[in-house]
């Protein structure tokens, strides 16, 4: 079937009944990039409004597991890996001690990027004689892979630390709480290409929203603009899906099996927003022995949790949840820039603030500085 | 993070794959794939290292062209880390 472009896609958007106000939420750092990259926002008809909500795993990685991650890295027979975008994420704490995994490294400590689950096993039994550790954070489709890992067989001196979290729930829990206000969702492609496009099926079956499953090139992501403001002139909610080359129903079955296999659900904390049940992993019982946070109990920091949230001054808990766009932050572009940045919005590549000064906004115009997502 | 690139596979050993993408090649888990039949020529969407869906030839095609252009964004960026 011939698709259509995204022209295309766009005259029919603007051939629908424009609608007085219309929020549709993206919850992927990679459908952010893709809107902001390609300017969308400002193609769109009066009234709809692109928010980006909890779409950045690393943005809400708590802050206790970095605390416990830098705390490990600093042990003499650690060798601490994590995805590249996890380490400049800042900890609240003194100046005098290694605020980061960056910094950690900078005093001594063996820190490593990795870009694959596949590096951490290679790293492992190269040094069989150093601990190496895996600091984990990812949502499902990074999970996934951290789960075949963990079934193919690691090796003694690996363990992990995990942080990965689950998308619907986080969906879920500002639907029932009511704490952002959005009209529709673009659910991730990604995800749904590994969980199956059904698990976003509540938006339109508890709360009556418009949903549409997208990919990532500007024709997906505008078919489900299309897709949701179509439904809402019928006045009608359902699950759509803009991405069926790679989003199929039920998702990769194989790779499900994978995920249930090796973690348990349980209730997980999100940076700057607090507990959502059921939105974590963690490792099952007979895989207990790779877990790092049983394997060095002595640097888990209950206490934090008070302590652990965003960064003063920073508002990425109210970007992350989608009630201000990033550019509303007082401190956007001004200390919180990519080079120096002051929150983890600003350090990952899927962060809102960090996609926003990349695609080149610059500071709140005065026009705009009143109307947040959240304005009922 | 949940960036997936398409690769075609050129060889399988167990759950590993050769694959290659614009005549780079890496070595690819298969293991999320055990409910899947995959044969070399086939195309697969690669997340960290693993093969996470198959997808046909054009759109693996269509897939690469959207990919170019945001690795130009990317590498545009100053300081933008690229693993
Ligand atoms: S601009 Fe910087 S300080 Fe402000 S919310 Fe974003 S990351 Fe936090």
């Amino acid at each position: 079937m011939p698709r259509r472009s995204a022209q295309a896609w766009l005259d029919a958007l603007h051939a629908l009944p424009p609608p007085p106000r219309f929020r549709i939420m993206n919850v992927c750092g990679g459908h952010e990039r893709a809107i902001s990259r390609a300017g969308l926002r400002s193609l769109m008809p009066a009234g709809i409004e692109l928010i980006p909500g909890p779409g950045c795993p690393v943005c809400v990685c708590p802050e206790e597991d970095i605390h416990q991650a830098i705390q490990l890295a600093l042990h003499e027979e650690v060798i601490l890996v994590a995805f590249g975008d996890m380490l400049r994420v800042p900890v609240n704490v003194p100046r005098s001690r290694p605020r980061s995994l960056e910094a950690a490294r900078a005093a001594g400590a063996d820190v490593r990027p990795i870009a694959s689950p596949r590096d951490a096993l290679r790293m492992a039994r190269a040094e069989p004689d150093r601990e190496v550790v895996f600091f984990a954070a990812g949502f499902e489709t990074t999970m996934a892979p951290v789960a075949a890992m963990v079934l193919e067989g690691l090796p003694n001196n690996l363990s992990l630390l995990l942080s990965g979290r689950r998308t619907w729930p986080a969906v879920a829990m500002l639907l029932e709480t009511g704490e952002t206000a959005f009209d529709a969702l673009v659910a991730p492609g990604h995800v749904s290409a590994v969980m199956g496009p059904e698990e976003w099926d509540f938006v339109a079956t508890d709360h009556g929203l418009p949903v549409a499953v997208a990919g990532f090139e500007s024709a997906s992501l505008l078919a489900a603009f299309h897709a949701v403001l179509r439904q809402r002139s019928a006045g009608a909610a359902r699950r759509e899906n803009t991405y069926p080359e790679v989003v199929r129903p039920g998702g990769n079955p194989g790779a499900r099996r994978c995920l249930e296999t090796a973690f348990e659900i349980v209730d997980g904390n999100w940076r700057g927003i607090g507990t959502i049940p059921e939105s974590g992993y963690a490792l099952r019982p007979a895989f207990a022995a790779h877990d790092a946070r049983r394997r060095f109990p002595e640097h888990a920091a209950p206490d934090r949790r008070r302590a652990g949230e965003m960064p003063a001054g920073c508002d990425c808990a109210r970007v992350v949840l989608g009630r201000i766009y990033p550019d509303q932050c007082r401190l956007y572009g001004r200390a919180c820039q990519p080079r120096h940045p002051v929150g983890p919005c600003m350090v990952s590549d899927e962060g809102a603030c960090r996609i926003w000064w990349s695609s080149g906004v610059r500071q709140t115009e005065v026009a705009n500085a009143e109307k947040t997502p959240s304005t009922l | 993070m949940c960036l997936a690139i398409p690769m075609r596979i050129v060889a399988i050993d167990g759950f590993l794959a050769r694959c290659e993408a614009r005549g780079v090649e890496r070595e690819v888990s298969l293991f999320l794939m055990q409910e899947t039949d995959l044969a070399p020529g086939d195309h697969v969407m690669v997340h960290v290292g693993y093969a996470i869906q198959k997808i046909s030839e054009a759109d693996a095609a269509e897939a690469w062209a959207l990919y170019d252009e945001m690795l130009e964004t990317l590498d545009g960026e100053a300081g933008a880390p690229r693993a």
